[in-house]
């Protein structure tokens, strides 16, 4: 493996601080973008993603055409809040009901591609902390100004908030690590260049993404960048430096689960390329211990493995975007 | 006068039109810690902040203090400024990231001062929306080294290198809405240490607690008689000491400040206080320490100065009550170099210096209003007339 995509498609945000420029590049190309957040009680981090966002890149540079968050159900404010802030809101369950509904991030992405209008859609999770419009305008950037990229993933530093309300200046990216890292190597090398595959934040193509399918869950990261891989190669990829993220810390069970889920997406895929062949199926519970009272008590996480197939399958989508 | 009084309810509203860039500048600025002597990044983002709303200049002086100016149409009327402290109460390790609501944002240092220079740094584009322009040229200070130890350095060091006269100054604070400030009674922050040293142990069955000896500090300070005229007092605001509760401390810091209408009661004061300290540490063979933070003259423009009647007018025509009480900002230096200033605050909130201090959304806009207003009060000339 020689590590030349590493190096000649991996950016930092501010080699696109011009945002005049990126104006003029939408323009000139006729690219209509949109923001997508998806959320599941986010009230506490949802506004100020809005405000910014809405501030820096629709007030001043108009350079997003529209912000829409896509909510799972939330049970704090996060929908009324974002309404206040002037996003456009909806519940999962709302788009394509007679499609049925599933609870997860990758759900609410995939039925982003509906209600969203924009050539270009950027996913950012609604977590951020530190949410800077970098975040936004930095993965847009390598789309609109380099021809061959169809996708742009974010990486960053992950200082981590504790509950002191203090900083620790490192942390996270252990499920990277762990689980997606030593998976890269041993079937895809190219993409262990990607250096925080897992991280929430991209941009792409509509003409990409409804053309993939998505995992409903966790797995949602994964099967895109093997998705695109697998149809597109690694040139139509490009990574951008944000520096500096502040997210939730997550305990080792939360990521457990989801470094299942992810294996489980990742196991498809490598079957689906012939990598391996499973004579059995696999179980679809993970199963992880809590001591209660000196005793060992189970506690089962069942993920229904469920994935959306690609958006341009689905005859209302191709009624809404005249695709015949 | 009147005309732009009858316009100052509709700004409210036109205010609101562009609050996201209002927010959005609060809190990009205001997560940027910004530690006195550590002002550096905020700075930098506070400049690039002013940049991004295409202010007409846009520098630091010689000391530090990043300066924007936005143009007047004259070339004879001397500046106007506007002036908020970037410095915050919070070290660089304590977590910035604001929360946004509804209708509040909080955070560590919203209200001193992070919202007053989110506003600021708004003013190009507000005044831009509202479509107002001023004779004199509008000066924003985001002025570095003003709380605590930093002794308002960098007003007083842009002040004393400023090159032209100045026709008149707002200091704006986070809170509360409604303050209008135009005295500063003269002042002196002191510390009081008492370290006592180890060596104590073995010669001494009985070893000195350094916090009973400030304590007694304390006690023969609140012994002293202040008069009523001219006003003055002693604040007992800061104790800290000790390690473990069952160890005789062998260190502690007291913390004061000494207030008065007049500089040579502050002086006295010290003078008396200084005393104790030396007789304290006689008699009990101690060392103590008394050490000046910062210090301010006092200085104050009449009640009836054309600046504050006007202010004052602003206000209720904004239906706030003005409420006026002594202000040891930035406004003391400005009063010493006879230029004539108020202070005032932007929005009402709660948990001032705590790091879940919050501010109300809603009164931002009509404490926009009121800069608004009161900057047209001095460019009208209210200023010029002493």
């Amino acid at each position: 493996m020689n590590n030349s995509w590493l190096n000649r498609n991996t950016f930092h945000y501010a080699e696109f601080r011009d945002l005049e420029r990126l104006v003029a590049e939408k323009k000139k190309k006729k690219i209509s973008i949109s923001l997508c957040l998806p959320t599941l009680n986010e009230e506490k981090t949802i506004a100020k993603e809005i405000v910014i966002m809405k501030s820096e890149l629709m007030t001043r540079y108009p350079l997003l055409d529209e912000i829409v968050v896509v909510d799972s159900g939330s049970t704090d404010r996060t929908r009324k809040v974002a309404r206040e802030y002037g996003a456009d809101v909806y519940e999962a369950a709302d788009i394509l009901p007679q499609l049925g509904h599933f609870r997860g991030k990758g759900e609410n992405l995939w039925k982003a591609l509906y209600v969203t209008r924009g050539d270009i859609i950027v996913y950012l999770d609604a977590d951020i902390k530190n949410i800077h419009h970098r975040f936004a305008y930095a993965l847009v950037a390598p789309l609109l100004l380099y021809d061959g990229i169809k996708y742009c993933k974010a990486f960053y530093d992950r200082p981590i908030a504790t509950g002191e309300k203090k900083m620790r200046s490192t942390g996270g990216g252990r499920v990277t690590e762990l689980v997606i890292r030593p998976l890269f190597s041993l079937f895809f090398p190219d993409l262990t260049q990607i250096i925080q595959p897992l991280s929430g934040e991209y941009a792409s193509f509509r003409n990409v993404l409804e053309k993939i399918p998505f995992p409903i869950g966790y797995g949602i990261e994964t099967s895109m960048i093997l998705d695109i891989y697998e149809r597109w190669g690694l040139d139509v990829m490009a990574q951008v430096d944000l520096e500096k993220r502040v997210h939730r810390n997550q305990g080792i069970k939360a990521l457990g689960k989801m470094a299942f889920v992810i294996l489980n997406t990742f196991a498809r895929r490598i079957e689906k390329q012939g990598f391996i062949k499973l004579n059995k199926p696999t179980y679809s519970e993970m199963i992880q211990y809590n001591l209660v009272k000196s005793q060992y008590q189970a506690d089962i996480f069942k993920i229904e493995g469920v994935e959306r197939p690609p958006m341009i399958e689905i005859p209302e989508y191709r009624e809404k975007f005249n695709i015949h | 006068m009147d005309r732009y009084l009858e316009k100052l309810p509709s700004m409210v509203d036109a205010i609101k039109t562009i609050k996201e860039i209002i927010i959005a500048n609060i809190v990009l600025i205001g997560q940027i810690p910004s530690p006195t002597f550590k002002e550096e990044n905020r700075t930098r983002i506070f400049m690039e902040r002013l940049a991004e709303a295409q202010i007409d200049e846009c520098t630091t002086d010689e000391y530090g203090n990043p300066i924007g100016i936005i143009k007047g149409t004259s070339d004879t009327k001397p500046p106007i400024f506007v002036v908020a402290h970037l410095d915050t109460f919070f070290g660089e390790d304590v977590d910035h990231n604001f929360t946004v609501k509804k209708k509040t944002i909080s955070g560590p240092g919203i209200l001193d001062n992070s919202v007053g220079v989110g506003v600021m740094a708004s003013l190009p584009e507000i005044l831009r929306a509202l479509d107002i322009g001023f004779k004199s040229d509008i000066v924003l200070v985001g002025d570095i080294q003003s709380i605590g130890k930093g002794n308002l350095r960098g007003i007083r060091n842009l002040l004393k290198t400023w090159p032209t006269p100045i026709r008149g100054a707002v200091c704006i604070e986070g809170g509360e809405l409604g303050r209008l400030n135009y005295y500063s009674d003269g002042m002196r922050r002191c510390e009081i240490t008492c370290s006592i040293p180890s060596t104590f142990r073995w010669i001494r069955k009985f070893r000195p607690n350094a916090i009973l000896i400030l304590h007694e500090v304390i006690n023969q300070i609140l012994k002293m008689r202040l008069p009523q005229k001219p006003r003055a007092r002693v604040i007992i605001g800061k104790i800290a000491g000790g390690v473990d509760y069952g160890e005789i401390a062998q260190d502690a810091t007291l913390g004061f400040e000494i207030q008065s209408d007049t500089d040579k009661m502050v002086k006295d004061i010290y003078r008396d206080i200084k005393d104790i300290k030396n007789g304290i540490s006689n008699e009990l063979e101690v060392e103590l320490q008394l050490r000046t933070i910062s210090s301010l003259n006092a200085a104050r423009l009449k009640f009836n100065h054309p600046l504050v009647k006007s202010a004052a007018e602003v206000l209720k025509k904004l239906e706030l009550k003005p409420v006026s009480v002594s202000s040891e900002t930035e406004l003391s230096i400005f009063l010493f170099h006879k230029i004539p200033a108020v202070t005032i605050g932007i929005t009402k909130g709660a948990n001032y210096h705590l790091e879940n201090a919050v501010i109300k959304i809603e009164p931002i806009y009509k404490g926009i209003a009121q800069l608004i207003g009161i900057l047209m009060a001095i460019d009208s000339g209210v200023c010029d007339e002493q």
